[in-house]
């Protein structure tokens, strides 16, 4: 048994090795600080508009009347549409659709006011362009509005010329108003979803491929028998020494994202960003066991770092901050529980968005830990390949 | 003359020939490359269908607050629970209660119903106002609460309306004409319902396609570099002007399996799973062929930064989501900051994606996409050329290196592991020598004390 003393001794001799070995390579410096650096400000500079503004439509008319003139005009008005291309004929517009250079096509219909005004309904069609979803739902949804207020403008013309009131009018022509209230992020900004779930989850992404480096890297090279003897031949100590320079990096630049997140850009934060952070720090512990985890059941470097791609990749995924994991089949549902990620956007949810009572984290909190007891389990099994060392080194 | 011609031509095709086998016989010899080249091209698309099968959200709940409690806030509830957007999970007496089932993950929207609405729908005098309120933290939630609610208060609207007029002795035909005089229909010709799993897929799988072949073609260079081996000559030659046949031959190799790979997750996977696959099969291989040359050339460029077997993957991982926004899929083109635009021209997989878009899942030809397909080509043009460079100076430089009598070109770090590698062995060696050593000892020992009494 080794005394107080010696292990802290043995603590200091790995935590000293990690450190000069992670000052020695520059991938720990590229594949770290570089890489989340630059996805920092790709993301944000991406995102920084929040809304997808002025969504490129055609629009086909075959009126050519005022009226119709006067509807590109107030198409070109809104916020969320541009008419970019003006056709003569439904086939030019649907190839622009088919090539991507338009969301939508508007049909306006031959004889378009000549009908209104004899009563006749005209139908205005839309044409909507799924493939690319986030786009086609911004200009679906301002078309569909275009359409109603095209209506009620009609109807507006039609009560003045009756002598009515404006006042009296309005409240003719829309009997019923919803007032949206969108829940702690008013402008539906979508940096705020993306940005404060993504950029966690690039950075436990990180962690995953470099925590599966650094110990796959010392099978690789033999030098494992070596950190073993630093360590007085204690697991634990070697294990739990490696990581603590890693550790610290990491929870340093995960605070300092929550910092720019929520104080300097000024995402929502109806809870207490402190708790966040220690979400953060035992979200960065938890993908490190699962690091851990990977190459003690798998201890050749390039199995594990081929596992750890794909879990790491599904994470984003299953964490369930873009397409609801409750839409997903059951077993996913469940899978998604593995992913520390997911309760990491969960804790994210009832911190920032609900602001819930600090009593309902816990829950998010708690599930991080339990992730930190696996790697306990491949100890034996990862010592005896640092002390073999008989597995492929390719 | 001629004669002089054609060997000199005979000779480099079996150059290349000689490299594209080298090369596949890399590739089927490293256990890692096989994961990334064939492994993770049949299993991701499988799981990301299966992740997202259902394609679009369903019933999301929903809590309703009727303050009013009239027949017409229950039509209007009713009606609501009846779109297939949501589900009507809760009535609660206060708002109170509905915001803690929504804090608490239970709903995802609320409709607050005052206790005047009925008396506005029927006065006339005022309209009537609905409070919605909305969980941000998914968009498509939002998505479904908001557009399902306005539908049905758009419907509503229109009726009553009607029926005001229709009160005043109005024909019918008349007061619809009056009340929405141009009325619209949508179409959604392509993934007719706007689902996430249908957009998402097909992108992801071009994106696996252009990912697992960098992240193979950087695992090979490195390895070779790592091992000392020879990348930028022909194998077993010490001569570097056969920059050419050394990339065509390597491109070769990777483009003969990627096109098998590209049939399995391009062209049958959409029509396994459902997924959109309207345009024509011709086409599509047709537009991968430039993809594809592309792809490698722009890898076999980036792999050359590398000296590690794994630095690629590890450094790389992370662009996946990098390349999947900035192509304009995932957050429209328009929006996309133009530098960041600017910069993604420059990757093939921004033209790739937008081009098998078009074709497969709207069904344009391979003439109505040209933009892309011309891009694409250019783009291999460019990339190639720009590992044509990279090869000749770093292999002058190598070649330099052997003239100046360093073959052993070999760093400190190198010379330490194989050093530490001699010792390795030498224990074991001894361990095993001391052990038989031990063994024979022991069985002689054995045999002595085994034959003593008989004497």
């Amino acid at each position: 048994m080794l005394s107080g003393k010696e292990i802290w001794a043995a603590f200091g001799r790995v935590i000293r090795r990690e450190m000069r070995l992670m000052f020695h390579q520059p991938i720990y410096f590229y594949s770290t600080l570089i890489v989340m650096m630059v996805c920092t400000i790709f993301f944000l500079t991406l995102l920084h508009r929040g809304q997808p503004e002025r969504m490129p439509v055609a629009v086909v008319d075959m009126d050519c009347s005022t009226i119709s003139r006067r509807i590109v005009h107030e198409l070109n008005a809104t916020q969320s549409v541009v008419v970019a291309y003006r056709c003569a004929d439904f086939a030019e517009a649907r190839r622009m659709m088919q090539r991507g250079d338009v969301y939508a096509i508007l049909v306006i219909p031959e004889n378009l006011y000549n009908d209104m005004l004899s009563f006749k309904r005209p139908t205005l069609t839309f044409y909507i362009n799924a493939t690319y979803t986030m786009g086609a739902t911004v200009a679906y949804k301002q078309l569909m509005m275009f359409g109603n207020l095209a209506s009620g403008a009609f109807q507006r013309e039609v009560l003045r010329k009756k002598g009515l009131p404006d006042s009296l009018i309005m409240q003719r022509i829309q009997p019923i108003v919803i007032d949206g209230h969108m829940l702690s992020n008013p402008s539906s900004n979508y940096s705020v979803y993306l940005s404060s779930v993504l950029l966690p989850g690039i950075l436990g992404l990180i962690v995953l491929v470099i925590t599966v480096f650094s110990i796959g890297m010392e099978l690789k090279w033999k030098t494992s028998r070596n950190l073993l003897a630093e360590a007085r031949g204690s697991m634990v100590i070697a294990m739990v020494g490696k990581m603590v320079p890693h550790i610290m990096v990491y929870t340093t630049m995960g605070i300092s994202l929550n910092i720019l997140l929520f104080r300097i850009m000024g995402f929502p934060m109806n809870g207490s960003l402190v708790w966040l952070c220690v979400g953060m720090f035992l979200y960065i512990l938890a993908v490190q066991s699962i690091g851990v985890t990977i190459v003690g059941l798998l201890p050749v470097l390039r199995d594990a770092l081929s596992i750890s791609a794909l879990y790491g990749m599904l994470s984003f995924s299953l964490s369930g901050f873009t397409f609801p994991v409750e839409g997903m089949p059951g077993p996913i549902q469940v899978f998604s529980w593995c992913f520390p990620l997911r309760h990491y956007f969960r804790l994210y949810v009832s911190e920032a968005l609900m602001g819930n009572p600090t009593v309902d984290s816990m829950v998010f909190i708690g599930c991080q830990l339990l992730f930190i007891l696996p790697q306990y389990l491949v100890h034996k099994r990862l010592k005896n390949a640092f002390i073999y060392q008989n597995y492929p080194l390719k | 003359m001629k004669t002089r011609f054609t060997s000199k031509l005979i000779l480099r095709i079996s150059d290349t020939w000689m490299v594209f086998t080298e090369e596949l016989r890399r590739i089927f010899h490293d256990p890692g490359v096989l994961v990334l080249f064939f492994l993770a091209p049949i299993a991701y698309p499988i799981l990301y269908n299966y992740i997202y099968i259902e394609n679009v959200i369903r019933d999301v709940p929903v809590a309703v607050v009727d303050m009013d409690c009239s027949p017409e806030s229950r039509l209007y509830i009713h009606q609501w629970d009846a779109t297939p957007e949501v589900k009507v999970a809760y009535s609660c007496t206060s708002m109170e209660e509905a915001e803690h089932l929504l804090t608490k993950g239970k709903v995802h929207g609320i409709l607050y119903f005052p206790e005047d609405f009925n008396d506005c729908l029927h006065s006339g005098l005022k309209s009537a106002h609905l409070s919605l309120y909305c969980d941000m933290s998914s968009f498509l939630y939002m998505k479904n609460v908001y557009m399902s609610a306005n539908q049905v208060m758009l419907d509503k609207m229109y009726q009553i309306q009607v029926d005001r007029y229709r009160a005043m002795n109005m024909d019918e035909n008349l007061s619809w004409a009056i009340v929405q005089a141009v009325p619209y229909e949508e179409n959604t010709p392509y993934n007719p319902t706007n689902g996430y799993g249908a957009f998402l897929v097909p992108a992801v799988l071009m994106l696996i396609i252009h990912q697992t072949l960098i992240f193979g073609i950087s695992m090979l260079s490195g390895t070779a570099v790592q091992e000392n081996r020879e990348v930028f000559f022909l194998p077993g030659r010490r001569r570097r002007y056969s920059v050419f046949r050394i990339l065509l031959g390597r491109g070769a190799a990777y483009f003969t399996l990627y096109m098998a790979i590209c049939m399995y997750v391009l062209v049958l996977v959409p029509h396994m799973f459902g997924l959109p696959h309207v345009g024509s099969i011709w086409d599509i291989i047709r537009f991968i062929v430039p993809y594809l040359l592309a792809t490698i050339y722009f890898g076999m460029m980036i792999a050359s930064v590398y000296k590690q077997r794994e630095t690629g993957m590890m450094t790389l991982l992370p662009t996946s989501l990098i390349f999947l926004f900035i192509s304009g899929v995932s957050w429209p083109t328009v929006s996309v900051p133009r530098v960041w635009r600017y910069l993604g021209d420059l990757f093939p997989y921004t033209w790739g994606v937008h081009g098998f878009l078009n074709i497969n899942t709207a069904g344009a030809t391979l003439y109505t996409t040209i933009r892309e397909y011309i891009a694409l080509w250019l783009l291999a043009a460019f990339y190639f050329g720009l590992c044509c460079l990279i090869y000749m100076v770093r292999s002058r430089r190598h070649e330099k290196r052997l003239e100046e009598g360093l073959d052993q070109h070999i760093t400190h770090e190198q010379k330490m592991r194989e050093l530490q590698d001699l010792v390795h062995e030498t224990e074991d060696k001894m361990t095993r020598e001391m052990e038989r050593h031990l063994n024979s000892l022991w069985s002689r020992t054995k045999h002595a004390i085994t034959r003593a009494p008989e004497d």
